[in-house]
């Protein structure tokens, strides 16, 4: 019986317009909408849908940050036999080398034979979190996952390079994945049957302790993208774009 | 004066023993209507041994009246006028005879009355109703054999049925004939049907003693095809006529055509998905049985008229054949206990793409003569397939993004009234402030950035005439009526409190909505607020009232030609027809009717949630359709609408059926704005 854990985190909703708060080096939380990591969603949908195929147990892990209930009895709600909630000071803001030390103790706890994450989020300043959870574990990292079976103790994944190449390897157990896609998109759960969840299933709080973020980046400043002055379009046939682009490089002087 | 013989010339002694003709007749036919009353038995109590309970019962005053309206004067029936003669014609001349057969029965053992003119009248009733019976058949053969139209079923079962309705009426007049012939009463002119066929025996020559004998064979003929057919009714296609009747009788009467019942549950509460025969209540198992195969839902049908897979008439006879197939073994298996496995009806018998396809339009409700209930079954097993998570990417997506920002768009929703940004005076926070009418504003009119024009044209009508309005801003949501219809009940449910949560903050007189979709469910399946009912009103509603009360006044009369699209949502399902054809005219404009209008309204094919689905495979679109239909008119060069979703809807149908230049889609507000 194979046991997943999959760690998960709430990211901006990029519905929102992002704004900066007045220190300058954060976005303002105040006009933050959070919504579930989309790839995170793809590592719970993989983890299902390996349940689904050959048995096993899921554990889904979060911390505890607003909205995240909702997440994670929809979690539940898809089939996730036990859910978890790091209960730590993650409303002010923290890094994924803090997070990532959060789940690897957490980990150590439930003693999963697979971990599958999201292989990045939108807000990753520091690194994604897959690969520091497995250095704080000692377990092998296989990122850009886009498929996976389970043999014995072995994995068997599918993972993508740029350029629509796929490599498939096989990874000893324990391991973390870092799933790009889910083999199928993630599922429509209904309402009511979240809300079913949430008065027959219970979410279990697991300490995160004292959240260390060393290792990660120092933000001096945090900026919304400017707007720059217009392009200028080059016209012409291959040549002539060539020869007018080689005549900007010497004006400006990269060349 | 003369009196109704009874049983004429018909031996009183068979075989050497002494029995009375009427004591043949009583036993034939009773041991003939205790057969069919036991055949019937079989098929009925199916119903309610694999269906499940649902309360009908109540109301049987208003029952009694559908079955009268429905059944005896069958008002549905005649709105096909010519099929619908037919099937009256036919039904009413059986009725006579068998009112006719009762009423000689009365006065045979009871109390005698046939005798002078009221014989007369009786001779007289009869023979005419066998004439229009005859031409009632003749049109049934032209259309069955001749006309064959696609939507009728041509099985077996249909001719045997009109061979033995039309054997039983030719052995009944030929029965008539020879007694004419032999006694040539004076009063024979009072049956003229059977006079004249008598005056073929008179003029034969044949003897009274030949033609006794045949009056005693073509008598005998005639009561063992009446018991025959008495006999086979519940198991051919004369079944409706039971079926039919019972299916008007438990028609839903506990809520407006508008308004779906909520998920049923079992006797512990448990919510019932339908995805198995057992599932569905026994008024649902009826409607299969009730289905005459007449095929009107079929033309009806937007869905089906696209070339989708659902045909609604499939849909209906689908759920009686699963019935008759495994009625059997489900009960078998609940006598055992347990519910076995039943066999799946949804995804098996039912194609999921089949339920998908319905936008929910309610034509096929509409036009069906026995009250068969498409749309509320079709929605009781898309709910299953919403709760196994079995829905479209596209639907998911919307669905998903409803859940989340309260519109299908998926944007944030800050960005609900950014279409008001800049509307000067600034339109009233109705949750701030009390107004006289609160502006549901819809998610198509506050998101579509193609509609923002119209949204801020119905605020500018609004200023102009100084109503009091006000909008709800971020409270407002999607107000879920499409949600519902989708099958997703419990998303429904959340979209629901939260607009009641923003309403029950905010003092209105009244909600004025664009939305024919929000319109309905506002109106029928929002409950009430404590304080009485909810007012709500469709803006068509409210421009009429305005302008009969003086408060909106046009300064121009636009003198367009135009045709007027009926929304399935304010016309079919809310009665909705007059008002916006009151204002459509106030502004100066000649209507012109499309051939499809009113309660025959055509659905643009968005309805139902399908505006969020993948549109898979289709022959025409109905929008296409609609606007080739609009466009064939006469001088007609502008197509008026009453909803946001038809703007889109038939905006686009203009222009993928490449009729820029010959027709324009306007929302009825622009009119209005125009003429103003």
């Amino acid at each position: 019986m194979t046991h997943i854990m999959v760690p998960v985190k709430l990211v901006p909703d990029l519905v929102e317009e992002l704004e900066i708060a007045e220190s300058g080096t954060a976005l303002d939380m105040a006009w933050l909408r959070l919504i579930i990591n989309e790839f995170d969603d793809h590592a719970i949908e993989q983890a299902i849908l390996l349940k689904e195929r050959s048995g096993g147990e899921v554990t889904v892990i979060a911390p505890d940050q607003e909205g995240m209930d909702d997440v994670l009895f929809t979690a539940a709600a898809k089939g996730a036999d036990r859910i978890i909630k790091l209960i730590g000071d993650f409303e002010e803001g923290t890094n994924n080398h803090a997070l990532a030390r959060a789940f690897a103790n957490a980990a150590k706890e439930v003693g999963p034979d697979l971990i599958l994450t999201g292989v990045q989020g939108n807000d990753d300043l520091d690194g994604s979190v897959g690969p520091y959870l497995a250095e704080y574990l000692g377990m092998a990292y296989v990122g850009y996952v886009a498929g996976l079976s389970l043999e014995g103790d072995k994995a068997i994944v599918q993972k993508e390079y740029p350029g629509g190449l796929i490599a498939e390897m096989e990874v000893t157990l324990p391991a973390v994945l870092g799933i790009q896609a889910a083999e199928e998109p993630p599922r429509y759960v209904a309402v009511s049957k979240v809300r079913q969840m949430m008065k027959e299933a219970s979410i279990d709080e697991a300490d995160a302790g004292d959240l260390d973020t060393s290792g990660g980046l120092e933000i001096n400043s945090m900026y919304l993208p400017e707007a720059a002055e217009r392009a200028e379009m080059l016209e012409g046939d291959e040549e002539e774009i060539a020869t007018k682009l080689v005549e900007i490089f010497k004006e400006i002087g990269v060349m | 004066m003369p009196e109704r013989a009874h049983y004429w010339e018909i031996p009183h002694v068979w075989f050497g023993v002494e029995i009375e003709p009427f004591v043949i007749v009583y036993t034939i036919m009773f041991a003939s209507a205790l057969i069919m009353l036991y055949r019937f038995y079989r098929v009925a109590s199916v119903w309610w041994k694999v269906g499940r309970a649902e309360r009908r019962w109540d109301k049987l005053h208003i029952r009694l009246w559908n079955f009268i309206k429905y059944g005896i004067v069958q008002t549905k029936v005649l709105k096909d006028r010519i099929p619908g003669t037919m099937h009256v014609i036919i039904a009413w001349a059986y009725f006579i005879f068998f009112l006719g057969t009762a009423l000689a029965t009365i006065d045979d053992h009871w109390f005698k009355f046939l005798e002078g003119n009221v014989l007369v009248a009786y001779k007289f009733i009869l023979d005419i109703f066998t004439i229009i019976f005859f031409v009632g058949a003749g049109m049934a053969i032209y259309r069955r054999y001749f006309q064959k139209p696609k939507r009728l079923t041509l099985d077996p079962g249909f001719t045997r049925t009109l061979v033995m309705i039309t054997v039983i009426v030719i052995g009944g007049l030929l029965t008539e004939s020879f007694r004419l012939a032999v006694d040539q009463p004076a009063m024979a002119w009072s049956s003229p049907a059977g006079w004249v066929v008598a005056q073929l025996w008179i003029a034969m020559g044949a003897s009274d003693t030949t033609l006794i004998n045949w009056h005693l064979g073509v008598w005998l003929f005639h009561l063992v095809t009446v018991a025959g057919t008495i006999i086979s009714l519940p198991v051919g296609t004369l079944l409706h006529g039971l079926t039919g009747p019972l299916n008007m009788f438990f028609s839903k009467l506990d809520r407006p055509f508008g308004e779906l019942a909520p998920i049923a549950l079992t006797a512990d509460g448990g919510q019932i998905y339908t995805s198995k025969l057992s599932d569905l209540s026994w008024k649902q198992l009826l409607d299969g049985d009730a289905c005459t195969e007449c095929g009107r839902c079929q033309d009806a049908c937007p869905a089906f008229a696209a070339g989708t897979p659902l045909n609604p008439k499939e849909l209906i006879l689908g759920i009686r054949d699963a019935l008759r197939s495994d009625a059997a073994a489900i009960i078998a298996a609940a006598v055992m206990g347990g519910n076995g496995d039943a066999p799946a009806l949804v995804g098996e018998k039912i194609e999921e793409e089949v339920l998908w396809s319905c936008t929910t339009c309610g034509a096929c409700v509409g036009v069906c003569p026995v009250l068969i209930e498409h749309v509320d079954t079709i929605v009781d097993m898309r709910r299953h397939l919403v709760i196994e998570g079995a829905v479209d990417a596209e639907l998911q997506t919307a669905l998903s993004n409803l859940g989340r920002y309260g519109n299908s768009f998926g944007k944030s929703d800050r960005m609900r009234t950014r279409w008001a940004k800049g509307v000067e005076p600034k339109i009233k926070d109705a949750g701030r402030e009390e107004v006289e009418y609160l502006w549901f504003v819809g998610d198509y009119a506050s998101y579509s950035p193609t509609l923002s024009d119209i949204t801020l044209k119905t605020a500018a009508v609004f200023q102009k005439t100084e109503l009091d309005f006000g909008i709800l801003y971020k409270g407002e949501n999607h107000s879920g009526n499409d949600v519902r219809r989708v099958g997703e009940e419990g998303l429904f449910e959340m979209l629901m409190e939260k607009n009641l949560k923003a309403l029950s903050r905010s003092k209105f007189g009244a909600i004025v909505t664009t939305d024919p979709h929000t319109y309905n469910t506002l109106k029928h399946e929002y409950p009430s607020n404590g304080n009485g009912e909810w007012k709500v009103l469709h803006y068509s509603e409210l421009l009429d009232q305005m302008i009969a009360s003086g408060q909106l006044k046009f300064s121009k009369k636009l003198g367009y030609k135009v045709t007027y699209h009926d929304p399935c949502y304010l016309g079919r399902y809310n009665g909705i027809y007059d008002a916006p054809r009151r204002v459509i005219e106030a502004t100066g404009c000649e209507i012109v009717e499309m051939p499809r209008n009113r309660d025959q309204g055509f659905c643009c094919g968005a309805g139902g949630g399908r505006i969020w689905m993948e549109e898979g495979e289709i022959e025409q679109r109905p929008s296409e359709s609609r606007i080739n239909e609009a466009v064939s008119l006469d001088g007609v060069d502008t197509f008026i609408v009453a909803c946001p979703k038809d703007v889109t809807m038939y905006a686009d149908a203009v222009k993928t059926t490449g009729q820029e230049d010959q027709i324009v889609v306007k929302d009825l507000i622009e009119l209005v704005h125009e003429a103003l």
